[in-house]
């Protein structure tokens, strides 16, 4: 499995479908990061803007995810699934590949925030909450983008309506009764911006919310790759 | 390895593409899978391979080491040629000196550094056959290998894959171009109207009037074969045609590979 999904993070890499990402979070961070908070509140705003980042993080993962999905030709699929001895391999190595890129995308996401907060004297729970809060962020992310990928949606505009609508569903779901069917972005917002201390004592409740969010839809991702072909 | 009662669609409301397939595959024997245009040769292919899973039916004791060299190789991917094959040997859990073995049998030892898009489609046939025979796996498939090979290569191919069933090897060969029938003991199955037929010898010293028929239908331009009425039932006939010396061979490899029977008289 380790083998590959290196094969399909080094495709995607090769490939330049990297910069896409990556050039959306260099604009991010230089446009609307780099203007740190400042004033008498400002490492509680440092604490809430951890809070955005995994917030705005979500649908980029999300796409990144599904980019690197799609690098392999479906001709090369089939020859790793060949190559690999369970047919649940390529489904786990995909998310894998996907999950490890994501991580090094939200760590240049989070480095200015991170040392804004270090800077503005936040509380070191908060930001330890933030740093805790992006990975699971980023597994509920990659598994809405792996739900579009094109083993999973043939179609590449039905694929790309699926992520956006996906990812703007999940934040109109968040808003409404129906809120523990979505990721908890509402709720994470909201505590991070309630003050660090709200922020600590919510974080479990929120892991828990996008765990079991994450167990349900990548249980059924597996299942759908693994009943499919 | 056996398909019990298989039968496969592509998605619910499709007519089915095959139905009632019982086939048994044992341990060192070659089949040549036969069919016109559109047939279901690959589909059977990927359902042997378990790239697709049966809609109806089991198929059951597939070797756990699987090759499979599709009909075209998917070149479009970001890497040379060594860099492809590395990860394809590590997925598969072999040594990376695979890699320079299987170079050297099939002759691509000089495109090693050569990125995949760039490669010939011949060469690109080279690189997906090494890939699917670096692991030694109990099931090869192959798609179409003949295609675009050079002659060195297409005449070295069928050796060894008769080495390779000799040795317990199960492998089933797509091949419209008649690169293996000369191959002993190779089983045909022909594949027709949603079912697959294991050919009689004697079936297999016909020619494959399916196929050539199949291949005319769509061409209505080529009245010199004069064939009418149903063309499943038209007589064979005789055309000659002259090309220069050096276009023989690839004349007479794609007129194979359309189904029609070619001699060459002797010189």
């Amino acid at each position: 499995m380790i083998a590959l999904a290196r094969f399909q993070m080094t495709g995607y890499m090769r490939s330049l479908r990297l910069l896409h990402p990556l050039i959306v979070v260099a604009l991010i961070v230089a446009l609307v990061l780099l203007q740190g908070p400042s004033g008498s509140e400002a490492g509680k705003l440092a604490v809430g803007t951890l809070g955005d980042v995994a917030a705005f993080m979500f649908p980029v993962w999300a796409w990144a995810a599904r980019a690197l999905l799609d690098t392999q030709p479906d001709e090369q699929r089939a020859l790793s699934s060949t190559a690999v001895r369970r047919a649940s391999v390529p489904a786990w190595a995909g998310l894998l590949a996907a999950y490890c890129v994501n991580l090094c995308l939200g760590v240049l996401a989070l480095a200015v925030p991170l040392l804004q907060a270090f800077a503005a004297e936040s509380p070191g729970r908060a930001i330890l909450t933030g740093v805790a809060l992006c990975p699971l962020v980023a597994v509920a992310g990659t598994l809405l983008g792996a739900w579009t990928s094109r083993a999973v949606l043939p179609d590449p505009g039905v694929s790309l309506l699926a992520l956006l609508g996906g990812a703007v569903a999940l934040l109109l779901l968040g808003m409404g009764r129906l809120s523990p069917l979505s990721v908890p972005m509402i709720g994470w917002i909201r505590s991070a911006h309630d003050g660090p201390g709200r922020f600590v004592s919510d974080f479990p409740a929120i892991a828990l919310h996008l765990a079991l969010w994450s167990l349900v839809v990548g249980a059924g991702y597996v299942l759908h790759h693994r009943t499919r072909h | 390895m056996r398909l019990e009662s298989v039968a496969f669609r592509y998605h619910r409301n499709d007519p089915w593409v095959l139905r009632d397939v019982t086939l048994s595959l044992p341990p060192g024997q070659v089949f040549e899978v036969t069919g016109r245009n559109g047939a279901g040769k690959s589909t059977l292919l990927r359902l042997i391979a378990g790239l697709r899973k049966p809609r109806k039916g089991v198929v059951s004791d597939r070797p756990e080491r699987v090759g499979y060299a599709p009909e075209r190789f998917p070149v479009d991917q970001p890497f040379a040629v060594r860099a492809y094959l590395t990860h394809m040997a590590a997925i598969r859990k072999v040594s990376a000196d695979a890699v320079d073995t299987w170079a050297e049998r099939l002759g691509f030892g000089h495109l090693l550094d050569v990125r995949l898009p760039e490669l010939s489609k011949g060469s690109a046939q080279k690189i997906g056959l090494a890939q699917a025979l670096m692991d030694d796996p109990g099931l090869l498939i192959l798609d179409e290998p003949f295609a675009g090979l050079d002659a060195a290569t297409r005449d070295a191919l069928p050796g060894l894959i008769g080495e390779l069933a000799s040795a317990g090897t199960t492998v089933v060969v797509s091949d419209h171009q008649r690169c293996i029938e000369a191959l002993p003991g190779v089983d045909r199955l022909r594949v027709a109207e949603g079912t697959v037929r294991r050919l009689a010898p004697e079936d297999m010293a016909e020619p494959t009037k399916g196929d050539a028929t199949a291949a005319m239908k769509g061409d209505e331009g080529d009245a010199t074969v004069g064939m009418t009425g149903d063309a499943n039932d038209a007589p064979w006939t005789v055309l000659e045609i002259v090309v220069r010396e050096d276009e023989a061979e690839t004349v007479k490899t794609k007129l194979r590979a359309d189904g029609y029977q070619v001699r060459r008289p002797a010189q």
